[in-house]
């Protein structure tokens, strides 16, 4: 039973990295960027959802402007800060992309404060027991949204237009574009998804803790990239998976190895090791 | 009349002796106001600055006026280093008080002693910074003696014998952990298992799971606001009812900001009784929430106490000489906001351990812890 | 003079630092996103074994050895992956050495190392010490930049590919450059930690790599005077800048972003767009 549950909670957890590591495996598989920003936006997403639940007390209201908010911001730090340097070596949108994130970090501490933000009447913080499990309501929540999400992102990438020019101009952009597909309005599309599910990831998490703090994103900055890394860059199907065993290995690593090892250690430790043995990653990605 | 003739001749003993003319007395003070630990840093400066302003207001030193040197160090060893040397060969500062982290405070420290200047860390617990020299000081307990009271809380104040540990892990959550491993036995503890998490770790949800398995009598984590907020909310939430203890790093209003209803009932060692009936304490509290409009925390009471330490000595000392303000600092013997305050020859604080509890969402007086003998700090 | 000496010092010992980094990343294009584990492997080492009563330039020599094979270790692991894989597992690195020394006690654990010996030079004459080792890692640098190593190094960072076609041994000249930067990184580690007295984990913590990498690409990977220009200037940029306050780290993440965006040869590159017939700068100037 505590097996169980400990997997569930590593699944919990593996949902949030998922919805955070597909963004930057997205921007990875269209541009070759290491995207750190990203977690900036996933912490704004997170400020986004309390600042406007506080105000409004409409946990739909903070969503969507949590989510479709950090979208339109991604696209725009794509726009001012990325399109110029598309054609320098790798290493210059990485420092470019840190410059960012720790500009970001700090504005976040000098717009609202270095203790952090909680919700002045936290939603979802019951516990609800279902089939033995032990969850509470916002993170029972945390999953449902995290399957609808990603799967929605599978449907629109199979099912529409839009995400058959996507995944053409992932594949060979030359040729897509050849086809007659825009491949800037595919960039925007992919920033604003991306985006769009880290600030969702952000206000979760922010609810789940009741705090919103300015550094929240630093671990994610680099733990998504281990993940995108472990997946197979470029491929969102690794990077799932990835994330999620990611999550399931930390949560029994916490309990059994947490004094030979801390949380972000086993992470890389296990990175290291799958990479030894498979060094594209665990799925082929691009 | 013979008063105000005494007092106008002092300026001229002060030149007598040679103590150099100065317009203020500076003290100095690093403390991190950028980067990941700015938030604490911003407490212990108000905290300082209460404390001058309040000296200032009541004629200074001497009737000179305290000025506070204040640099900001981003808790990092690499800068505390150049401030430690600028703070001395540029201000001229002849004492200072740390309101940093561990490893900052540890750095400074060896610049401060081989200075000769004498140096007071607030709140940052490393035991190595006490060990730098004579010089050094701190006004905050050692992890081990808090840990040690954490036992004596639970094993014979609450009378609870089961108890699981989570341990923060760095230096503070370690030495806590260490020190209450050390007494447990003695005051009938079984601890059934310890499980360990990191600074930046917000979400429980494995230990909340373990914890719960293990069914304990009793709790001791530790943590700071940021981190026992989160665990003890995911604790209740997870249905674990059982007493929650934590050690001063709760000791903030963020930490029932954040952890809501679930903060309800948490028991926590500190040095601050926001009961006291004490002047100190109660016109520390007042002042500092119309200075900052913020609820005082541990951090701001100990930025707050090792100034007061610092102008007491200053007073006393009546002479910028650093040999001499040592010497004050080291016979202090001062009620302060966080209470009673001497030190041992080591340079560590001896004072009593407030235990505060949170009844109705704020901290409330629950027992004090008075023995002495538990909480003597290492002389070396 | 006290704080301007300590100032030099800091300054010198990040130099060293970024030049060590400056020989992976910016004359061999592997990028590492790690290499303050390195200057950590000699920070330790060199401080137990000073307090072990090790002679000084023993200890250091000792850490300097130590980094360079865990260097090795590393290189081996670049030969496997390449490119952003790399980026990431050096990455690992760092957390792993982390993790490593923050859990056993003989290394300190979470309270570090302290008092750690004064190697008994005096403030100037560590400072001696310290510049010393710039100029002869910056003459190392250039050196190795204008031998065959040199040639090889360059060669790999634009197209390995083709470097390996045209039958250079691709592998040896990673694993020397591995070698050679780590193990100066670990000399940049030892003098860092005798100059402190007192190192512990998040002195080594990740965002301390990501400074590195910074000075080194500010600067203008492998440009060795851009390198030298950029992590003096930024080594001590918070000292300089304390009167900002409150903005000092959003400025300097915001001057990163900056220069990447609008400079990315850094500042070789802006230098070269200023000064185009500069002999100095055609000597010392970044990769082509």
């Amino acid at each position: 039973m505590l097996y169980l549950e400990l997997f569930l909670q590593g699944l919990l957890q593996g949902s949030i990295y998922a919805l955070i590591a597909v963004g930057l495996t997205l921007v990875y598989g269209l541009l070759r960027i290491l995207h750190v920003a990203h977690a900036g936006l996933y912490t704004l997403g997170g400020y986004f959802g309390v600042l406007v639940f506080n105000s409004t007390g409409s946990l739909m209201l903070s969503g969507i402007v949590a989510m479709f908010g950090v979208g339109i911001l991604g696209v725009i730090i794509y726009r001012l800060c990325y399109e110029a340097i598309l054609d320098q070596p790798p290493y210059v949108p990485l420092i470019a992309s840190i410059g960012l994130f720790i500009a970001m970090e700090e504005l976040y501490r000098i717009l609202f404060g270095s203790y952090g933000i909680s919700y002045t009447n936290p939603p979802l913080q019951q516990m609800l027991p279902l089939g033995g499990m032990y969850l509470r309501e916002g993170e029972w929540v945390t999953i449902l949204v995290s399957i609808i999400l990603i799967g929605s992102l599978a449907w629109l990438s199979i099912r529409t237009r839009l995400g058959l020019a996507w995944r053409a101009t992932v594949t060979d952009p030359q040729m897509a574009e050849s086809f007659g597909i825009d491949p800037i309005r595919v960039r925007y599309f992919n920033f604003f998804i991306g985006s769009a599910l880290a600030g969702t990831a952000g206000m979760i998490v922010g609810i789940l803790n009741n705090l919103v703090e300015p550094t929240m994103g630093s671990v994610p900055s680099y733990k998504a990239l281990a993940i995108i890394v472990l997946g197979g860059l470029g491929s969102v199907r690794g990077t799932l998976v990835a994330a999620l065993m990611l999550g399931v290995v930390e949560s029994f690593g916490t309990i059994y190895l947490g004094n030979v090892l801390n949380r972000d250690a086993i992470a890389f430790v296990f990175l290291i090791l799958v990479l030894m043995v498979r060094p594209q990653g665990m799925f082929r990605g691009v | 009349m013979k008063l105000k003739k005494i007092i106008s001749l002092i300026p001229a003993l002060f030149m007598f002796f040679g103590i150099a003319w100065a317009d203020t007395i500076k003290i100095g003070f690093n403390v991190p106001l950028t980067g990941f630990a700015a938030a604490d840093g911003e407490s212990a400066l108000n905290g300082a600055k209460l404390a001058v302003n309040q000296a200032n207001a009541s004629g200074g030193i001497n009737g000179k006026q305290i000025e506070l040197v204040v640099y900001d160090d981003q808790a990092s060893p690499k800068e505390a280093v150049p401030i430690a040397n600028r703070l001395i060969e540029k201000d001229g500062v002849k004492v200072a008080v740390s309101g940093s982290y561990s490893g900052s405070t540890r750095a400074a420290a060896g610049v401060f002693q081989a200075a000769g200047i004498p140096y007071i860390s607030a709140y940052a617990i490393h035991p190595g910074i006490t060990r730098a020299g004579k010089y050094v000081f701190r006004t905050s307990f050692m992890g081990e003696v808090q840990g040690r009271a954490g036992a004596l809380l639970i094993g014979q104040t609450m009378q609870l014998k089961r108890v699981v540990v989570i341990t923060l892990k760095n230096d503070f959550g370690k030495s806590l952990a260490a020190g209450f491993k050390a007494e447990a036995a003695n005051f009938g503890i079984e601890i059934l298992n310890e499980y360990e998490y990191s600074i930046r770790d917000r979400q429980f949800g494995p230990i909340v799971a373990k914890v719960r398995a293990d069914k304990p009598d009793a709790i001791y984590a530790s943590g700071y606001f940021f981190t026992a907020g989160p665990l003890v909310n995911q604790l209740r939430s997870g249905g674990v009812t059982v007493p929650v203890i934590g050690q001063e790093g709760y000791d903030s209003e963020q930490f029932i900001k954040i952890a809501g209803a679930a903060s309800e009932g948490v028991i926590i060692t500190t040095s601050l009784d926001r009961d006291s009936n004490s002047p100190e304490t109660r016109s520390f509290i007042t002042e500092y929430e119309k200075l900052t409009g913020n609820k005082v925390d541990m951090v701001a009471a100990s930025g707050h106490t090792a100034l007061n330490v610092v102008i007491t000595a200053l007073r006393k000392a009546g002479t910028s000489n650093p040999e001499a303000i040592r010497n004050a600092i080291a016979q202090t013997q001062l009620t302060a906001a966080t209470g009673h305050i001497s030190f041992n020859t080591l340079g560590e604080v001896r004072k009593n351990v407030q235990v505060q509890i949170v009844r109705n969402g704020d901290w409330h007086y629950h027992s004090e812890i008075r023995d002495q003998k538990l909480l003597a700090p290492p002389e070396s | 003079m006290g704080y301007e000496i300590s100032l030099l010092t800091f300054m010198g010992i990040s130099i060293i630092g970024s030049l060590s980094l400056n020989l992976i990343t910016g004359f061999c294009g592997q990028v590492s996103l790690g290499h303050v584990a390195f200057v950590g492997i000699g920070a330790y080492t060199a401080s137990i074994l000073t307090k072990a009563d090790t002679p000084f330039f023993v200890a250091l020599l000792a850490g300097m050895l130590l980094a360079g094979s865990f260097g090795v270790m590393v290189g081996l692991a670049s030969l496997r992956v390449r490119h952003d894989f790399l980026a990431i597992t050096t990455m690992g690195v760092n957390f792993v050495f982390l993790g490593v020394v923050r859990q056993q006690e003989w290394l300190g654990g979470e309270l570090g190392v302290s008092s750690i010996p004064d190697p008994g030079l005096g403030k100037l004459g560590f400072l001696a010490l310290v510049l010393g080792c710039v100029i002869l890692v910056a003459l190392l640098s250039l050196q190795i930049r204008r031998s065959w190593m040199g040639y090889v190094f360059v060669a790999v960072s634009g197209d390995e590919d083709t470097a390996r076609m045209l039958g250079l041994d691709v592998s040896r000249y990673k694993l020397i450059a591995f070698a050679l930067g780590t193990a100066l990184a670990g000399l940049s580690g030892g003098l860092y930690a005798h100059h402190v007295r007192f190192i512990f984990p998040d002195s080594f913590a990740f965002v301390e790599s990501i400074t590195l990498l910074a000075m080194v690409v500010i600067g203008g990977n492998g440009s060795i005077l851009g390198v030298i220009v950029a992590s003096a200037l930024l080594s001590v940029l918070p000292q300089w800048f304390q009167f900002i306050g409150d903005y000092k780290l959003l400025l300097y993440g915001s001057l990163l972003f900056v220069v990447m965006r609008f400079s990315p040869g850094g500042l070789a590159g802006l230098a070269k767009n200023i000064f185009p017939k500069s002999k100095i700068y055609f000597a010392l100037k970044e990769n082509q």
